[in-house]
């Protein structure tokens, strides 16, 4: 058959995506389990950190982390019902996915979306580290719009439910140098200790615009400001205002507090 | 065209990013760290050396109508293994290059090694010429990296080098290497040194100014 | 229709194809010497930017993305690893039909659209836009504008080179940088200054 002829042509083209896509698939197939211990491993090495049962400067080895990973509990929050449910399942449920979703997802009221998000999830996975069957810390799963990008992140909440554990961003790309120390480990540690809401109950945390001094009023609920990156900072103070608030975790928080930190 | 020369021609002379303006894209977007830059050089080198010997195998049975089309479809195919590949054994890199390997498909380094060497010649001299190719772009991408992540960040491949001077040392890093812009004037810096070493590389200039009349005749 | 033209102005300025991702960028240097072929070429990325993005983006929706084949009973398959081999088909299909509608109807229009048109098959930006489409996961409506919004952002940077590039045939450069050198420097410099737009919300 001449390399002109029609037929010819024809035969080459579909042999060609045959047995490239046969080969695609293949490689999917093989690789699908690595890929898939991968994403668990990557997200419990960011949840790890903020449960403060593995020692500072101590890097726990994989299999440690996913032990660690699976003895949390972890589960789904009705945000709109202030409750957990049990309608998904924990382990599969891809929050990011949800937000685009039109049953999973729902469009934030634009008086209420502090971080300009524009739509959330409807629900939360939220991860538990018991101590006896009591709630020792909760950790949150957050994002904001940054100065350029999504932020994403976890705050960890105390068993009081109001001063912060720890807090952690592991995705950004804030301004290189100014915006990008959020990832700071120092300036997240700083985190530790300062409380969400004041006595009276309202929303009081912030990124201060310049240092904060010890013992000063702001102290209990303000961070030290980014160098230079002021959009950035006010980007997370408004994060925390958004699912601290009343259309984030607050009522789910409340209601959680009242029932004395029982879970189940 | 000799076995050396195929390899070597590509590496400075013939570079296919400085001289035929080919795979910017990457070189721009992905060079803010070594580490990256690693990756995407070796993925490329990988697609370049596979779809090279692909293509010149079958350039005899390859109907000149539907040439393109196959030779796109086997580049893809070769790109989304490597994509899986890398999505499975490094993540994190993965997760960094996000769209760049993908976009490995559209860089013309690729079509053109396949339409000016693999479609004409034997196996063996286009896995040279791939090879050569391949490093002549890795180059680059090292050499603009190695500047972006030292002096921006004062590290190497996350080893830091310099000592920062917000961890108490005594480098003040130069946060706009971080940028991207910065890499335009990294490679048009590089352009203009690998210019003035082989002058023959220069363009013709579209607009020559004529001399300036004497004075008196103005 | 807010989100629409969020999504349209982030892609024209904040997220410019051309200036923020480099995409397109072999194109973007090398034929930009002049303005009137830049406008044409501008025009040909706006309109196969946006005919393929919302493409894609039906074809992702409906056919390759988990769950999208529920219609038909396959509800648990997962083609999304097919997505890359389909974008690059879907474009390469349509650019050459487009062509042959241009060729066939509007020879006027073909006559200066025609020449980029084969071009961009292999342009990372219009690949691009659609791999960017399916990373933010944008809803059909959404990805219309990101298209049309990428096309114009593309079309603006290279038009806007091109004018530059005009004036600096008459500037004395230095001997080698002359060219693609100060090309490049000349891209850097527009792209530090669409920075500044970052952080103005529309």
């Amino acid at each position: 058959m001449t390399n002109d002829s029609p037929v010819k042509a024809f035969l080459v083209v579909l042999l060609t995506a045959v047995i490239c896509s046969s080969l695609v698939s293949a490689a999917v197939v093989i690789l699908r389990p690595i890929q898939l211990n991968n994403q668990m491993l990557d997200r419990s090495r960011n949840i790890i950190k903020l449960t403060g049962l593995v020692e500072k400067g101590v890097t726990p080895s994989d299999e440690e982390m996913l032990e660690l990973y699976r003895g949390m509990d972890v589960k789904v929050v009705d945000i709109d019902r202030a409750a957990f449910t049990d309608e998904l399942d924990p382990l599969s449920f891809d929050q990011r996915r949800a937000v685009n979703n039109a049953e999973l997802g729902i469009a934030i009221p634009s008086d209420l979306d502090a971080a300009s998000l524009g739509r959330r999830s409807r629900f939360a996975t939220v991860y538990m580290v018991l101590e006896d069957g009591e709630l020792d810390r909760l950790i949150l799963p957050v994002r904001g719009t940054g100065m350029w990008s999504m932020m994403y992140g976890y705050v960890a909440l105390e068993s009081d439910l109001n001063t912060i554990a720890a807090a952690t961003f592991y995705e950004q790309n804030e301004t290189p140098g100014l915006g990008d120390q959020i990832m700071r480990p120092d300036w997240q540690a700083q985190w530790k200790g300062r409380r969400v809401y004041d006595e009276a109950g309202d929303f009081r945390f912030a990124v201060n615009h310049g240092k904060v001094e010890p013992g000063s009023s702001t102290w209990l609920y303000e961070v030290d400001a980014l160098t230079g990156a002021t959009v950035t900072a006010d980007a997370v103070t408004a994060m925390m205002q958004y699912w601290f608030g009343p259309h984030g975790y607050r009522y789910f928080l409340e209601e959680l507090r009242d029932q004395n930190g029982r879970v189940n | 065209m000799s076995a050396k020369d195929t390899f070597i021609k590509p590496l400075v002379s013939e570079n296919p990013v400085t001289l035929h303006v080919l795979g910017i894209c990457s070189a721009l977007a992905i060079t803010n760290s070594l580490t990256s830059s690693l990756i995407m050089s070796v993925s490329l080198t990988s697609v370049l050396v596979i779809t090279n010997i692909a293509i010149s195998l079958i350039r005899k049975h390859l109907p000149s109508s539907v040439r393109l089309i196959v030779q796109i479809t086997i580049i893809a195919s070769a790109v989304a293994v490597i994509d899986q590949v890398l999505t499975a054994y490094l993540p994190d890199a993965a997760k960094t290059l996000s769209v760049y390997v993908a976009l490995i498909v559209t860089n013309c380094i690729v079509l053109g090694r396949a339409e000016a060497c693999a479609m004409k010649c034997g196996v063996g001299t286009s896995i040279l010429d791939a090879l050569g190719n391949g490093l002549g772009y890795s180059i680059i991408l090292i050499v603009v990296s190695v500047i972006r992540e030292l002096f921006g960040n004062g590290s190497l491949m996350g080893y830091k080098i310099l000592e920062l001077v917000q961890d108490g040392g005594l480098y003040q890093p130069n946060a706009m290497l971080m940028l991207p812009p910065s890499a335009f004037f990294i490679i048009g810096f590089l352009v203009w040194v690998i210019r003035s070493w082989k002058p023959e590389q220069n363009e013709n200039a579209d607009f020559k100014p004529t001399p300036l009349p004497d004075r008196e005749k103005r | 229709m807010g989100a629409f033209f969020d999504v349209f102005f982030r892609a024209v300025f904040l997220e410019n194809l051309a200036l923020a991702y480099f995409l397109g960028m072999c194109t973007f240097l090398a034929v930009s010497k002049q303005v009137k072929t830049t406008v044409g070429l501008g025009v040909a990325v706006i309109v196969v930017e946006t005919i393929s993005v919302p493409l894609n983006n039906l074809i992702y929706n409906f056919v390759l993305r988990e769950g999208a084949l529920a219609w038909a009973n396959l509800g648990h398959m997962d083609f999304s690893f097919l997505g890359l081999l389909s974008q690059i088909a879907v474009i390469a299909a349509m650019i050459q039909i487009l062509e042959m509608v241009l060729n066939r109807f509007f020879p006027a229009l073909y006559n200066t659209l025609g020449i980029f048109l084969p071009l961009l098959t292999v342009n990372c930006a219009i690949l691009g836009a659609s791999l960017f489409m399916v990373q933010r996961d944008l809803a059909f409506i959404e990805s219309v504008a990101f298209g049309f919004g990428a096309g114009v952002g593309w079309a603006l940077a290279i038009v806007m080179l091109a004018g530059l590039r005009e004036k600096m045939k008459y500037s004395d450069v230095p001997a080698g940088l002359e060219g693609l050198g100060i090309t490049f420097i000349t891209t850097g410099l527009i792209s530090l200054a669409f920075m500044g737009i970052a952080g103005l919300s529309f």
